[in-house]
């Protein structure tokens, strides 16, 4: 049985803007994965983050948290944070329940 | 003619004499070159005797000179050792490399394990040997070399034994378990028995664990215990280690040290009944701390413990130490956490008249953290109040900010706010809180047969009855986490035959083997045929569901609020605990 990928991080920089771009399931076990991901990188003059969650298959309230952790952090930090909507429902279902779909940094709707 | 023979004859001293001197010559050279070596050299006839030994071989067989070993014979010899190969089989006279040789085998170099039975001294060699042909090709004798590999083969046993002892002691956090493991380690491999003592809190000390070779000589280590007082004397043995923390190595226990430590005949007897031979005693410390001690026996093996049992010793005690201190500090905040976990949990649901009520709570398998679920149900004017909710995070923090939730919602719900009004207070409180603290909550009040309800980006409560599923309540944004956020109500008019159930993510975010998520569907389509049946049977099928799908161990905990409206107007209640044990 072939499994899909549970979680992939890849990552795209241009100058000052890093992309980087979350595949998979983001929860309980991977978000302190994209945690110290991000951590590790706000720190060399990146500007701009854009987290692309456009693969995301799933995201549980631990996934949810550390997204409104790091919209808590780019406030006061040097950097700035966008994010990029799931195109799968099941995590824009649980974006759109909390509210997090009009409170967070998305670039386009995510209704 | 007489001239000629008496010429020849002379020429043929001469050529003698010369064949002598070239031979002394070569014996010297040889003696030179052999008798000087490092390594153990023998040559032995075709009946075994010694034909020569170098020096290295007399000491390594313990002679001092080459007469004494010439006129011993050689199955006298080899009955002072016990003898083993590198597996553990017990190697006889047929299996020594010269002897396979002489019968006409081929030998390839062997290792050997050797106690000699006297010393107690063990050691390892590697034999190998080569047969000497006369002029007709025949086999003459055989040379061996004896090379001693005691301390190399050694060290490589003593890291490898502590390698196993690593992943041996890592395997379980549990603590009784950890102890067996480490008594059960050094037996056979470094001693025939192992004892494992600790000093409690209040420094007395305990036997925890014996293990032996032979389980049924366990019995007489139980026997001896009785004779070791609680209160051991701090200038000796066992008491000395563990007051100051050195270890202490006795290579030979004499009969006067036997006879000396008795306290009575029968005591005596039970000494002499274990056959110490050689007794190890090293503590096991972490930092200045003094947990406890190992004792390692030698009996029947008969060897003798050295300087190098010593250092291996110390080594596995201070591993050990690491594990059972771990295991300790485990089951401590396991039980902790357990208990704060129960804390966050009302003791007893209370009964709603014309209601039947049930709950579930299934705390993830990580035993020592506290998970973030919780729920309550309590009155409040003109009805009650049910609330369900999930602070994200794990730990003491995730308990404290439960805490803070619940009593939040009791207080406020004193001032007769409504389940929205409850939300919006709990979410001002986290906003409050210096570090991210957001929740999701579910809150429920039931006044007569209506139900208002608020969702604060908790999963919608689900409404049973024959005619299918439903979901109830409007979804509101998640707690503590977003400005400005707004919650409204809804209200559910609960069917006579209608069961609502609240529960958390824990439940759809279930994975099977393939990573497949229980999901809305998945729990829809397990609650739809139980539509009419008790609160108690709703709980019961969801927790078995659920552990039916799911896979290994879950990392979330889960809980659930069943609601039914009870026709015989009698209020009742349930707990489905399916892991009563674990709480």
């Amino acid at each position: 049985m072939v499994r899909a990928v549970k979680f992939e991080i890849s990552e795209q920089k241009q100058g000052d803007a890093l992309t980087l771009a979350v595949a998979g399931e983001l929860d309980l076990e991977t978000a302190p994965k994209l945690a110290d991901r991000v951590g590790g990188k706000s720190s060399d003059g990146v500007a701009a983050l854009t987290l692309d969650l456009t693969e995301l298959t799933f995201m549980d309230s631990s996934g949810l948290r550390l997204l409104i952790e790091l919209d808590r952090q780019a406030a006061a930090a040097p950097w700035s944070l966008m994010l990029r909507a799931p195109k799968h429902e099941s995590a824009r279902t649980v974006l759109r329940l909390t509210g997090a779909d009009r409170a967070l940094p998305f670039e386009e709707d995510v209704r | 003619m007489a001239s000629d023979l008496a010429g020849e004859r002379a020429g043929e001293e001469q050529e003698v004499a010369e064949l002598q001197r070239a031979l002394r010559g070569s014996e010297r050279r040889f003696e030179a070159i052999v008798g000087a070596l490092s390594d153990a050299v023998t040559i032995r006839d075709r009946e075994h005797r010694f034909l020569y030994a170098n020096r290295a071989a007399l000491a390594h067989l313990g002679f001092d000179t080459w007469e004494q070993l010439r006129d011993t014979p050689p199955s006298l010899i080899m009955s002072d050792y016990l003898v083993w190969g590198a597996d553990g089989r017990e190697i006889t006279m047929q299996d020594i490399p010269s002897v396979r040789i002489l019968n006409g085998e081929h030998a390839e170099p062997l290792l050997i394990r050797t106690v000699n039975r006297t010393t107690g001294v063990q050691r390892w060699n590697l034999l190998k040997a080569a047969p000497l042909l006369d002029e007709d090709g025949e086999v003459d004798s055989t040379i061996t070399i004896i090379e001693e590999v005691t301390a190399q083969r050694r060290s490589e046993l003593g890291n490898s034994f502590l390698a196993d002892a690593a992943t041996e002691l890592a395997s379980s956090l549990d603590y009784e378990q950890t102890l067996r493991n480490v008594a059960d380690l050094a037996v056979p491999d470094i001693a025939d028995w192992c004892a494992v003592d600790l000093l409690d809190q209040d420094g007395d000390r305990r036997t925890v664990a014996v293990a032996h070779v032979d389980p049924e000589r366990l019995s007489l280590a139980e026997a001896l215990r009785r004779y070791v007082p609680d209160q051991l004397d701090p200038a000796e043995g066992l008491g000395r280690v563990l007051s100051t923390g050195e270890p202490t190595l006795y290579p030979e226990i004499t009969e006067e040290m036997l006879a000396q430590s008795a306290v009575d005949e029968r005591h005596l007897e039970l000494l002499r009944a274990v056959g110490l031979r050689s007794v190890l005693i090293v503590p096991m410390r972490i930092g200045e701390r003094i947990l406890g001690a190992l004792t390692l026996v030698s009996a029947e093996s008969i060897v003798v413990f050295d300087q190098f049992d010593l250092q291996l010793a110390e080594r596995v005690a201070s591993r050990a130490a690491v594990a059972i201190e771990n295991s300790r500090l485990y089951s401590e905040r396991s039980m902790v956490a357990r208990t704060l976990q129960q804390s966050l949990l009302p003791e007893e649901l209370p009964s709603i008249p014309g209601h039947e009520l049930a709950s579930i709570y299934l705390p993830a398998r990580e035993t020592s953290t506290v998970g973030g679920d919780f729920y309550d149900v309590w009155p409040v004017g003109g009805g009650w109040m049910m609330l369900i909710g999930d602070v994200t995070g794990k730990g003491v923090q995730a308990a404290a900010l439960t805490a803070l939730v619940r009593h939040t919602v009791r207080t406020a719900a004193e001032f007769d706010c409504g389940p929205a009004e409850l939300l919006a207070i709990v979410d001002r409180t986290l906003k409050q809180r210096p570090l991210l603290s957001v929740c999701t909550a579910l809150c429920m009040q039931l006044a007569g047969e209506a139900i208002t309800i608020a969702v604060g980006g908790h999963p919608l409560p689900l409404q049973i009855t024959s005619r299918g599923v439903r979901a109830a309540g409007e979804h509101g944004p998640l707690l503590g986490a977003f400005p400005g956020a707004r919650w409204t109500e809804s209200r559910l008019d609960l069917d006579a035959d209608a069961t609502l159930v609240a529960y958390t993510d824990g439940f759809t975010d279930a994975q099977d083997e393939r990573g497949e998520r229980f999901g809305l569907q998945r729990l829809c389509d397990a609650l739809a045929p139980l539509a009419g049946r008790s609160a108690s049977d709703f709980a019961a099928a969801m927790a078995g569901g659920i552990e039916a799908f799911e896979s290994g161990e879950h990392a979330d905990d889960r809980a659930a609020l069943v609601l039914r409206r009870d026709a015989g107007g009698e209020g009742s209640r349930a707990r489905a605990r399916t892991n009563d044990e674990r709480l």
